[in-house]
């Protein structure tokens, strides 16, 4: 009665609503959902169904409807209890899903599946660094960060401008323009640098005690008669070139093992070379051969004493220092007066005592057989590397063949030329005319007021490189919109000459060219990106670990360093070794170096390369979720929650995110007082069947996981300050420590559907049996990352589709790829 | 030589602003004023200080209304202050909730930050900045603590646009003490007018751009026009500045402090740069958000970390132990506070303390962090020249419009207005 009366005033409605329900899911609503959502201001979760209007067109209410749909199909809506059945639950989807579809789909087809999309820093650097043939270009961070949704900085949405983010823009363009000119009629002179002994480190100590660095003849340690004092060393050994500069120690603040002497001159590449070795120290400062290489990093940095809060960055890669005296070389980008600053990884950090209080710089005890260590002799710094033509590659980009200082007969018609050509090299697709005019105008009008050639021609560059033309990713409506969105997709890049030019209107070629680009160098940037955010790679250093509890991890920039580069190196073996989907949660192999054998107590390897191993039966370990990285980012550096770790893995790996608790119902506040172990904790937090109905989907995932502790590492105990056997000793930092081992770790738990398991290689199993479920997931994350825009409604058969396709294979992560960039999703109409 | 090469100290301190203080010259209102000022009134700013997830509630609110209100646990830490701020409970923003994702919202009040597709409104310290015209070198300067600068601003545009933050004090040193030679001002000049054509280039070119465009792109177009035009319209006002000599200081840059671990000194380091802008009359607003629910374990004080990330403390469920940390973190924040206070009063400017020209609001998003409660929020106002040393009750089960109070401060800051966002008046009883 209701409901026909109601359908009554909508029809007499019509020019006012666009749509009415269908009379089928009209009665169905009404007579099984509204009885709870209607009635104004007292209906349920704010859901008024005698309110809502059926105006798909509407995106507000189409997402309603959406909503609605979605919680319908997932069972979760009505609530247990009220009468209904299966076929009315069937019935009902049957009616409102067609009517979604078809407004969804057509306000995609009117409006563009997404808006257009501004590039975000990592991808205007790049755009930049390629353009411009300035690999070592460095802007982002003059760039405003970018805000993160669905995961991803690649959101169309929330890829704001504002006048902070356009002025920055405006900066970032005129910083690099002015990088790739060049003014100097050669190459800076090349600065060659040698030193050796004595000089290898500024001062004749470092922090730290003595152990920490001293110089050495003959395998014994040079003035090392006082600990407080560093008297001047001797003229013959000032002089004597077999000296060599021991260090024992890893970088951290305060710290400074750079050459006496050295500051660039220029900004450049500069080639190092060195001999070392290394060494084991004894007792005594005594020396014999290592057994083992040490890896070796360089940062660039000033050659100031302290406080390196400055630019500081890695550079330069890890070189291996083998036993034995060798040269080793590596290249190393400086800016002028920044210098190499040697770092010795995995070994000890002297810190100021664990009270904070300065002055005690210990270095941990002597490990048995020796500590680990490089002895320098000489030392060769030469740079900047000349480039291979004069002016640079990046000036000729600018001015052609112009030179150096352009200053040519006919200034106006070749600066039109320059800039034509300019646009060309620079554009992700054809520039209309209209719009090349007003740059050129620009252009002309800065000579008209005299400014000189190359001021002139640079300012057009900045306003093509800071228009909308450049800023923005469009629709894919166009092969060069295609070639954009897959480059921008696969390398964080514009496309190459070769995408620019392939015929893309083929959903082939597409897959084609997205293989070369997975194949290619720059895949390393999708890899780094999406990990950095799918994954919250980009948070790996975010939490230390507490020192109090995790001494055997402080300062352990080699382990973070390994544990990160094991997560790459499993994303990228996913997708370019197309594996099945599956090992994303298991996996019979890792990725590790000596550091991470270590770690995760497997067998030994030697050498810091991160390399594939077979995993002995019945390891817990392979796939994402027991990776370091992955639990690291998941726990805060003090304990690990099962909540925050279980709904992180249902929302980024299984794709099911947990929802907020919906508006209306009031907040619980949780009192753990009392909760003496995690479990007793989780029971408090569900005791409420609100939280309970939703923290059952997630909390067993994370308990699961307790096995392993802050850093990944497996423990079959917690750790904790009062109760429990007492630990004590130094840790490799110097400090004492103190903790208890508390209570024992129960990974069982019961997931919401009912299945149990005893540890995580059972809850492994329960994700790998439905690859379908993974595979989904990925490709979703994958679609927000590739188009900016998260997957439709109208995306979702789409997605289906993909899927069986992949399915007979075991849905493979390359096939996924494959499926998605030649699809709908990615191609819009063009792909059909 | 006794000492290692690398001379042993401490996490760098700062070394400057304490004391008597630093030498400014001061004022610039004079020479600013026929230029730029709109009004000869003596200037009004206001300092916007907000911890996004708040204090614990119950140690804070205090008993009694009006002038005779018993101090609570914390506010005793305000205590010498007592007469110099008010004290509100009873306030929120109607209908905004989403527990930390309101954050953003403090000074925006816009509702549904929590849901897919929100888009912000502008913000309190942005809207005042419009109304009150470039008046002082930086219309305002937004300033966070750990702050997460992507993702977590209190300043938002009229687009509702995120404005990000500053957190190096060096930098923000830079921007308003460093005044480049002759030569470089002059390059800097030419640079902006070289700027200028660029931006009207820009501004032409896509005006070009009106084909047929999809509603949504119409939207990101507009934005893009909009962030042109209003570059350019600060340009001109910026050109004017750069001919104006920055004013001096005689002490030393400010060390950075990195370490997100002593929030404390930052906060502080911060709150000491807000004073000195306040000084110098390089701004007449100013916003800081300490970002509490990105800042890792904390130093508590010189012999203790905490045990959990701050937003893990402020989930204590009652515990004692995680109760008592965040307590001595709030009273911190109190300290902090007292201190800023105590600072802006002991200087004068025109003979008037710069406390009672200086409205120092301290809020949070969060009621109660505990529970991601947005209701009830913590809010304390000093200075400006109010009739303080009350707390002001409003209902707890209704609450007041938080947007009352800042209509309030923009009457103060001089601007003929009676509304913002959702206000439903001014705050009656300051």
């Amino acid at each position: 009665m209701k409901a026909a009366f109601f359908f009554v005033i909508c029809g007499s409605l019509a020019t006012l609503r666009a749509q009415v329900r269908p009379p089928e899911l009209n009665r169905l609503i009404s007579t099984r959902c509204a009885v709870c959502h209607s009635g104004g201001p007292s209906a349920k979760a704010g859901l008024d169904f005698s309110a809502l209007s059926f105006d798909l067109s509407n995106r507000a209410i189409r997402d309603r409807w959406i909503r609605v749909h979605d919680r319908i199909e997932k069972g979760e809506m009505p609530p247990k209890g009220m009468p209904f059945t299966a076929a009315d639950r069937a019935a009902l989807l049957k009616e409102l899903t067609p009517p979604l579809y078809q407004a969804d789909l057509a306000d995609a087809r009117k409006n563009g599946r997404g808006p257009m999309r501004r590039l975000n820093r990592d991808e205007y650097e790049q755009n930049l660094r390629d353009i411009l043939h300035l690999p070592d270009l460095d802007i982002r961070d003059m760039l405003p960060e970018d805000r993160e949704a669905y995961h991803f900085n690649k959101v169309a949405d929330t890829l704001d401008m504002s006048r902070v983010q356009l002025a920055a823009y405006l900066d970032a363009a005129e910083v690099a323009l002015r990088q790739a000119m060049v003014t100097t009629p050669e190459p800076s002179p090349i600065q060659k640098f040698h030193t050796f002994g004595r000089n290898l480190f500024p001062g004749l100590r470092s922090t730290g005690t003595r152990q920490s660095m001293f110089f050495i003849k003959d395998n014994h340690g040079v003035n090392v008669e006082s600990e407080d004092d560093a008297p001047p060393l001797s003229k013959a050994l000032l002089e004597d070139q077999t000296l060599e500069m021991g260090l024992f120690r890893s970088p951290g603040w305060p710290y400074g093992a750079f050459p006496r002497g050295f500051a660039a001159n220029h900004s450049g590449r500069y080639r190092v070379r060195f001999s070392a070795r290394a060494v084991l120290q004894h007792p005594d400062f005594i020396l014999t051969d290592a057994v083992q290489a040490v890896p070796m990093t360089f940062r660039s940095r000033r050659p100031t004493n302290h406080d390196i809060a400055e630019d500081v960055k890695s550079v330069g890669g890890i070189l291996e220092i083998k036993p034995g005296r060798h040269v080793y070389e590596t290249i190393v980008p400086l800016a002028a007066g920044q210098t190499v600053e040697y770092g010795l990884l995995g070994l000890p950090v002297p810190q100021v005592d664990a009270q904070g209080i300065t002055g005690s710089y210990r270095f941990p005890p002597m490990p048995p057989g020796g500590q680990p260590g490089v002895a320098f002799n000489w030392l060769e710094i030469e740079g900047p590397i000349p480039p291979e033509s004069w002016p640079p590659a990046s000036h000729q980009v600018l001015f052609d063949n112009l030179g150096v200082s352009p200053n040519p007969a006919q200034p106006k018609q070749e600066a039109i030329r320059l800039l034509r050509r300019f646009m060309s090299l620079a554009a992700r697709g054809p520039v209309p005319e209209e719009g090349a005019r007003k740059f050129e105008q620009l252009v002309l009008a800065s000579l008209d007021r005299h400014e000189p050639f190359a001021d002139a021609v640079l300012a057009g560059y900045q306003a093509f490189l800071c228009s909308d033309l450049f800023l923005y990713l469009r629709e894919p409506t166009t092969e060069f919109a295609v070639a954009d969105q897959l480059s921008h997709f696969l390398t964080n890049s514009r496309p190459d000459a070769q995408l620019l030019t392939a015929r893309l209107s083929d959903p082939q070629t597409v897959a084609h060219e997205a293989d070369r680009l997975i194949d290619g160098a720059g895949f390393e940037r999708f890899v780094k990106s999406f990990a950095g955010y799918w994954l919250n790679l980009r948070y790996l250093r975010r939490d230390d670990p507490d020192k109090r509890l995790f001494p055997e991890y402080q300062l352990d920039e080699y382990l973070t360093d390994s544990l990160e580069r094991e997560t790459l190196a499993f994303v990228t073996a996913l997708v370019r070794d197309n594996l099945p989907i599956r090992n994303l949660v298991q996996a019979d192999f890792v990725y590790i170096n000596d550091r991470l054998a270590k770690h995760y107590e497997l067998a030994p390897v030697t050498g810091s390369a991160i390399r594939r191993v077979e995993l002995p039966k019945d390891s817990p370990l392979g796939g994402l979720l027991t990776q370091g990285a992955i639990l690291k980012v998941t726990a805060n550096g003090f304990s690990t929650s099962p909540v925050l770790r279980g709904a992180w893995i249902m929302d980024r790996i299984l794709g099911e995110p947990p929802t907020p608790p919906p508006p209306g119902i009031p907040a619980v506040e949780p009192d753990i007082r009392g909760a003496k172990t995690i479990r007793d904790l989780l029971t408090l937090h569900t005791k409420s069947s609100t939280c309970a109905s939703c923290h059952a989907k997630f909390d067993p995932v994370g308990l699961a996981l307790e096995n392993f502790d802050v850093e990944g590492h497996w423990r079959t105990h917690y750790r904790g300050t009062a109760e429990g056997e007492v630990v004590k000793g130094i840790d490799h930092t110097g400090h004492d420590f103190t903790y208890t081992i508390a209570g024992a770790v129960d990974p069982s738990g019961t997931l919401a559907d009912g299945r149990t398991f005893r540890s995580i290689s059972d809850l492994k199993a329960i994700f790998a049996s439905n690859p379908r479920q993974l595979a989904r997931n990925f490709l979703e994350q994958l679609t927000v990352y590739a188009t900016g825009t998260p997957v439709r409604f109208s995306d979702r058969v789409e997605i289906e589709k993909m899927l069986d396709a992949c399915e007979s294979n075991g849905y493979r992560a390359r096939d996924l790829v494959r499926a998605l960039v030649r699809s709908k999703v990615f191609l819009g109409e063009y792909g059909s | 030589m006794k000492a290692p090469h690398i001379a042993c100290r401490p996490i760098p301190r700062r070394s400057f602003l304490k004391g008597s203080g630093v030498a400014l010259a001061l004022p610039l209102l004079e020479c600013m004023r026929p230029a730029f000022g709109k009004t000869v009134e003596p200037p009004r700013r206001m300092l916007l200080i907000a911890n996004n997830l708040g204090v614990l509630p119950k140690p804070f609110f205090p008993e009694g209304a009006g002038r005779d209100y018993k101090l609570s646990p914390y506010l005793t830490e305000l205590a010498s202050h007592r007469d110099e701020f008010t004290v509100f409970s009873g306030l929120s923003h109607p209908g905004v909730s989403g527990g930390h994702s309101a954050d953003n919202c403090l000074l925006t009040a816009a509702r549904g930050a929590f849901r897919s597709g929100f888009r912000n409104s502008i913000s309190f310290d942005q809207y005042v900045a419009e109304q009150l015209g470039q008046v002082t070198r930086f219309p305002t300067l937004n300033l966070g603590v750990n702050i997460d600068k992507g993702n977590r601003s209190l300043s938002w545009t009229r687009d509702g646009v995120l404005l990000p933050a500053e957190d190096s004090a060096p930098k923000l040193y830079e921007r308003m003490f460093v005044q480049g030679d002759k030569e470089s001002v002059e390059r800097q000049i030419h640079r902006l007018e070289g700027r200028g054509s660029i931006l009207d280039t820009l501004l032409d070119e896509t005006n070009r751009f009106k084909r047929e465009l999809g509603a949504d792109d119409k939207v990101r177009l507009d934005q893009y026009v909009t962030s042109v035009r209003e570059v350019e319209e600060r340009m001109l006002i910026a050109r004017a500045w750069e001919n104006k000599p920055k004013p001096t200081t005689t002490e030393p840059p400010p060390a950075d402090i990195q370490d997100r671990k002593l929030f404390f000194e930052k906060f502080d380091l911060m709150l000491s740069m807000a004073q000195l802008a306040f000084e110098s009359d390089s701004t007449r607003i100013v916003t800081l958000m300490a970002d509490a629910f990105v800042t890792p374990a904390l130093r508590l004080n010189e012999r203790e970390i905490s045990t959990d990330s701050y937003h893990g403390l402020s989930h204590h469920g009652q515990a004692v132990d995680k109760v008592r940390q965040l307590e001595e973190i709030d009273r911190r924040q109190m300290q902090l506070l007292g201190k800023t206070y105590a600072s802006l009063a002991s200087k004068k400017e025109a003979g008037e303390r710069l406390l009672d020209r200086t409205m120092v609001f301290y809020g949070s998003n969060m009621g109660d962090a505990n529970i991601h409660d947005n209701t009830n929020l913590p809010i304390l106002l000093a200075g400006g020249g109010f009739k303080h040393g009350q707390h002001i009750v409003f209902r707890r089960d209704n609450n007041a419009p938080l947007c009352n109070l800042f209509v309030t401060m923009m009457q103060r800051m001089g601007i003929e207005t009676d509304s913002f966002a959702s206000s439903s008046g001014t705050l009656t009883g300051l």
